[in-house]
C-alpha cells in the first residue's frame, strides 16, 4: 500500500514538472517523411470529403456517425461528434485531427495541449462557405488541386441549375425540420440555400427563430412543404398538414418528405446532386 | 439565580405570556403547575432562549440572559424536554452528548473524566444496563430516564424539566423525583420543574407557581397554593383538597361525575 | 468501550482509503487506448515522451484527481445538508445551486463569453450563476437573524424549477451549435484540460473538509433537532449559516467545473450513514473518501462501457448508485 502511494506521489511530481515545462509535445515524433499522413476525422461531413479527395487510406479514425460512404464504417471509431475519446485519438497517433466547431472545446483543448494538430471548421450555412471549407480541407491534406477540381465541377453544376430556375416562377416553400415542437429552417440553416438555388422562396427565411406556429404557416400559404424530420414523425406530420385544406401545398398535394441527412450535411458534390432532386420537387 | 422581569412573549402574533415577574433563588426546588395552554412550556422556552421575549428581560445570575455565551449557559443550565427524540444512536452516545458544553475548542473526543461523569449519571438514573441499546429500541419511560441522565451529565447548576415523568410508572416516578430531590438537597442543584401531577408537585417542590392564561396566579408553598378554591378557579373542575397522612402535604382529589351525583344526594 | 469505537472508526477510514486508492489505480489502468496493465509501471518510469505516457498522465490522471475532488466535495456537501435539514431527500442540488449554475453556463455559451475568455469563462459563469441564485434563496429565509430551514428547502426547490425553465427557454431559442454545448455541459463530465481548475477544485474540496470537521460535534448535536442543540450549548444560528456556506461553496465549485453530476451527494451520504452510523466524526471523512472513490469508479465505467463513445458520468452514478442503494436498503429491511 505504501509503495504504491509513494510511487503515485512521485509520478504526480514528475507529471507536474512535465506539464509546466513542455506546452507542446512536438509532433515530430509522429511525422516521418515518406510515411503516409494519418488523419482523424471528427465529423461525418469531413469523412465524406476525405473520401472524395481520395484520402481513404490516410484515415486512421472516424466517429460512430461517419457512415457515408458505407466503407467508412469499417474504420477505427474514436467517439461521437460532440464528445470524443481523447485517449483513443492519442493512441492512434494522428498527424492531424479535423473537427467541426460542434466538438467539445474541452476535448479539443486537451488534444492541443498534448501537441496534436487540430484543425477546426465552423459549421457551414451556405454553399459558398461549404466550398471554402472543402478547399481548406484539400489544402491541409495536400490535395488542393483535387479539391479545386471537385469544387469547380460542383459550382458549375449548381450555377447551371440556378440559371435554369431563374427563368421559372418562384415557388413559396416551407421547410420543416422539426416536429413537436414545430421547427422551420430559417436562413441560419443550410437547406435555405437549397431552396433558393432551386428557384424557391423560403417563407421563413427572415424569421428570428425556427420555433414557429402552425398558424403562421397557414398565413404564409406555401406552395410546397418539405418535411425533413426523421422516421415516422415525417408521415405523421404529412397527415397533419393534410387537415389544412386551404394551404396551396395541400390543395395540389405537394408535401414531400426528404432525408434530413442529405439535406443538412452535404459535401459540394452531394450538394449539387441533392439540389437536382430538390429542383425536381419544387418545380413540378 | 433566575430573575424574570416583566416578560411578555409568544409565537408570532399570538401572545402567550403577559408581564411575568418571577424570581427563583439558588437551591430552590420550584414546580410550575397550571392547566394546558397556561404558558408553562412557553415560560421554560423563554428561559432556555428558544423564544425571545417581546418585552422585559430575563436575568441569570444577575447577568442578562442574552448576553451570556451559548456554551456557558449550557454548562450551567440543563434542560429535560417533553419531546422524546427519534434518533438512531445508542443510549451511551446520547448521554455523552451532555458533555458537549464542557468540551474545549478543538476537542473532538471525550476524555476519561467525561466518560466517568456520563457513567455516573447513567448509574444514578438506573440505565447503565441499557447503555448499548439504541434509543429507538427502548421504551418511552427508559428514554425519559436517558434524557434526565443526559441533563445530569451536563453537570448543571440549574435543572429545568418539562414533564419528566409523563411516561414513567410510579416506581420510576418516585425514583427520579427522589434522585432530583437528593441532588437538590445535597448538591444545591436549583430545580424548576413543570408537572401536571399536582400531588407529585406537592410532595417534592418547596415552592409552587400556579399559572393561568399567561399570568402567574399564585406562588408560594404547596400548602398556600394548593387550596380548592384556587385550583378550581384555574383548572375549572371540582376538586377536594386533603392532607397526605404521611407527609402532611396537601393532596388533591379529583371528583368524577358519578361521585358528584352521589354526593349531591 | 472507547477503544472499541476508535478501532471501528479507524477501520472504516482505512477501508475507505483503500477503496479510493484501489479504484484510482484501476481507473488509471483502464481506458480505450488499451495499455496493458503489466506495462504501466515501465511506461511511467521510462516512457516519458511516448503517447502512452501522455495518456496516463495527461488524460487519465487529471480525471482521477478531479474525480477525487468533486466526488469528495459533493458527498461532503450531501452529508452536511442532510444533517442540517434532517431530511434524507436533501442533496446538494436541491437548494437550487445546480439550476443557477446551469443558467450561468447557458448564458455564457449563448453570449459567446467562452470564446472571449477561454478556459475560465465557463466555470466562472457557472459559479456566478450558482451564487446569484443561492443568494435570494438564503436572504428570503432569514428572519430576525434566524435561518428557517423549512423555507430554505422550499425556496430552493422552487428556484431550481425556475432556473431549469429558463435554461429550457435558452435551449429553445439558441442555435444548433450552442444547443449541444449547453446540453453536454448539463450532462456533466470530468474532462477538464485546465490544471488550474483541477487544483482549485482539490484545494477548495479539502479545505472545506477540514473546515467542516471543526463542526462535526455541532452536527452531531443537530441530529437531535435545533432545540436540543441549543440546549447543548450550540450557537445554532451561527453554525447553520456557516455550514450552509460551506455546502454551497462545495456545490458551487463542483457544478461550475464539471457540470451536473447528480446522485453522488444523495446516495453516498445515505450509504455511509447505513454503514458507519450517524456520528459525523467518522461520517465526514468516510463520506468524502468513498464519494471520491465512487465518482472515479463511475467515470471509469463511463469511459469504457461503450467505448469509444463516452457516457455522461451522471448516468452511471445514477444507475449504479441507485441500484446498489436499493439493494442495500432491501437487505437491511429483510435481514
Amino acid at each position: 500500500m505504501n509503495k504504491k502511494k509513494s510511487l503515485i506521489f512521485i509520478v504526480l511530481i514528475i507529471s507536474i514538472a512535465v506539464i509546466s515545462t513542455s506546452s507542446v509535445i512536438c509532433g515530430t515524433t509522429f511525422c516521418h517523411a515518406g510515411r503516409q499522413i494519418r488523419i482523424i476525422s471528427l465529423s461525418p461531413v469531413i469523412t465524406e470529403g476525405l473520401y472524395l479527395l481520395g484520402m481513404e487510406n490516410s484515415i486512421a479514425g472516424v466517429t460512430v456517425y461517419c457512415q457515408k460512404p458505407l466503407r467508412a464504417k469499417e474504420k477505427e471509431k474514436v467517439g461521437a461528434v460532440v464528445e470524443v475519446d481523447v485517449e483513443k485519438i492519442i493512441s492512434l497517433k494522428p498527424d492531424v485531427v479535423f473537427a467541426m466547431s460542434l466538438t467539445s472545446s474541452k476535448d479539443i483543448k486537451k488534444l492541443k495541449d498534448m501537441g496534436i494538430n487540430v484543425i477546426i471548421f465552423d459549421i457551414p450555412k451556405t454553399f459558398e462557405r461549404l466550398c471554402e471549407i472543402f478547399l481548406e480541407l484539400g489544402k491541409s491534406t495536400g490535395k488542393e488541386n483535387e479539391a479545386r477540381y471537385i469544387i469547380n465541377a460542383s459550382k458549375r453544376k449548381v450555377s447551371d441549375i440556378k440559371k435554369r430556375m431563374s427563368a421559372l416562377p418562384k415557388q413559396n416553400v416551407f421547410i420543416q425540420i422539426g416536429a413537436k415542437p414545430l421547427f422551420a429552417a430559417t436562413n441560419e440553416f443550410f437547406v435555405n440555400d437549397y431552396i433558393e438555388f432551386a428557384g424557391g422562396i423560403n417563407i421563413f427565411k427572415e424569421a428570428k427563430s425556427g420555433l414557429i406556429s402552425r398558424e403562421e404557416v397557414l398565413k404564409r400559404n406555401p406552395d410546397v412543404i418539405l418535411i425533413a424530420t426523421m422516421g415516422i414523425s415525417g408521415e405523421d406530420e404529412r397527415k397533419t398538414w393534410h387537415k389544412y385544406k386551404m394551404i396551396n401545398a395541400v390543395k395540389h398535394n405537394r408535401i414531400h418528405i426528404v432525408d434530413p441527412d442529405s439535406i443538412c450535411s452535404p459535401t459540394p458534390v452531394s450538394f449539387a446532386e441533392y439540389l437536382e432532386e430538390i429542383t425536381r420537387i419544387i418545380q413540378k | 439565580m433566575l430573575r424574570i422581569s416583566d416578560v411578555t412573549c409568544g409565537y408570532g402574533a399570538k401572545i402567550v405570556l403577559n408581564g411575568i415577574n418571577l424570581e427563583i433563588g439558588k437551591g430552590e426546588f420550584a414546580g410550575i403547575i397550571g392547566p394546558n395552554g397556561s404558558g408553562k412550556t412557553t415560560l421554560l422556552k423563554a428561559v432556555t432562549r428558544l423564544i425571545k421575549p417581546y418585552k422585559g428581560k430575563i436575568y441569570f445570575e444577575d447577568k442578562e440572559l442574552y448576553s451570556i455565551d451559548h456554551r456557558e449557559i449550557a454548562q450551567k443550565i440543563a434542560v429535560v424536554s417533553q419531546n422524546l427524540p427519534i434518533i438512531s444512536m445508542t443510549v451511551r452516545e446520547y448521554v455523552l452528548l451532555g458533555r458537549m458544553p464542557h468540551y474545549k475548542n478543538l476537542q473532538f473526543f471525550e476524555t476519561e473524566s467525561d466518560v466517568e461523569v456520563a457513567e455516573h449519571a447513567m448509574t444514578m438514573t438506573d440505565i447503565m444496563k441499557l447503555q448499548d441499546s439504541y434509543m429507538s429500541e427502548i421504551s418511552g419511560g427508559e428514554m425519559q430516564l436517558a434524557l434526565i441522565a443526559r441533563a445530569l451529565t451536563q453537570e448543571p447548576w440549574m435543572l429545568l424539566l418539562d414533564e419528566p415523568t409523563a411516561h414513567l410508572d410510579i416506581t420510576h416516578q418516585v425514583n427520579i423525583l427522589d434522585l432530583i430531590r437528593k441532588l437538590n438537597k445535597e448538591y444545591g442543584l436549583t430545580v424548576i420543574i413543570v408537572l401536571h401531577d399536582l400531588n407529585l408537585a406537592s410532595e417534592y417542590c418547596d415552592r409552587l407557581i400556579l399559572m393561568d392564561r399567561g399570568q402567574i396566579k399564585k406562588t408560594g408553598t404547596p400548602e398556600e397554593v394548593l387550596n380548592y378554591s384556587d385550583i378550581e378557579e384555574v383548572y375549572k373542575t371540582l376538586v377536594v383538597v386533603e392532607r397526605n397522612p404521611l407527609s402532611q402535604k396537601p393532596f388533591v382529589l379529583i371528583v368524577p361525575e358519578e361521585v358528584k351525583k352521589k354526593c349531591r344526594r | 468501550m472507547m477503544k472499541k469505537r476508535t478501532t471501528k472508526w479507524t477501520l472504516y477510514i482505512f477501508v475507505s482509503i483503500a477503496f479510493l486508492v484501489l479504484v484510482s489505480i484501476i481507473s488509471l489502468c483502464t481506458g480505450s487506448a488499451g495499455i496493458p496493465v503489466g506495462k504501466i509501471i515501465s511506461i511511467l518510469i521510462d516512457g516519458k515522451g511516448t503517447a502512452e505516457y501522455s495518456i496516463l498522465l495527461d488524460i487519465r490522471l487529471p480525471r482521477v484527481i478531479l474525480g477525487f475532488a468533486i466526488g469528495g466535495a459533493l458527498s461532503l456537501a450531501g452529508v452536511i445538508l442532510q444533517g442540517m435539514f434532517r431530511n434524507p431527500l436533501v442533496e446538494p442540488y436541491t437548494l437550487g445551486i445546480s439550476g443557477g449554475a446551469a443558467l450561468g453556463a447557458s448564458l455564457c455559451i449563448i453570449l459567446r463569453l467562452n470564446q472571449i475568455i477561454p478556459n475560465v469563462a465557463m466555470p466562472l459563469s457557472g459559479f456566478l450563476g450558482a451564487f446569484l441564485v443561492i443568494l435570494p434563496v438564503y436572504l428570503l429565509n432569514i428572519k430576525k437573524g434566524i435561518l428557517r430551514m423549512h423555507g430554505l428547502l422550499l425556496t430552493g426547490v422552487m428556484i431550481s424549477f425556475i432556473s431549469s425553465s429558463l435554461v429550457i427557454l435558452i435551449l429553445a431559442i439558441s442555435r444548433t451549435e450552442d444547443l449541444q454545448g449547453i446540453i453536454f455541459w448539463i450532462m456533466g463530465s470530468l474532462e477538464e484540460p485546465s490544471w488550474v481548475l483541477i487544483w482549485t477544485a482539490c484545494f477548495v474540496s479539502l479545505a472545506c473538509l477540514a473546515l467542516s470537521y471543526l463542526f462535526c460535534l455541532d452536527m452531531n448535536a443537530l441530529t437531535l433537532g435545533e432545540e436540543e442543540a441549543i440546549h447543548l450549548g450550540i450557537d445554532v444560528e451561527k453554525k447553520k449559516k456557516l455550514l450552509f456556506l460551506i455546502a454551497s461553496l462545495l456545490t458551487g465549485i463542483s457544478v461550475s467545473i464539471t457540470g451536473l453530476i447528480g446522485f453522488v451527494g444523495l446516495i453516498v451520504p445515505h450509504f455511509m450513514r447505513m454503514l458507519v452510523g450517524y456520528d459525523h466524526r467518522v461520517l465526514l471523512i468516510t463520506s468524502f473518501l468513498s464519494g471520491a472513490g465512487f465518482l472515479i469508479f463511475c467515470d471509469m465505467l463511463a469511459r469504457t462501457v461503450i467505448a469509444p463513445v463516452e457516457l455522461p458520468v451522471g448516468v452511471i452514478t445514477g444507475i449504479l448508485g441507485g441500484t446498489i442503494f436499493i439493494y442495500a436498503l432491501s437487505r437491511r429491511l429483510f435481514l
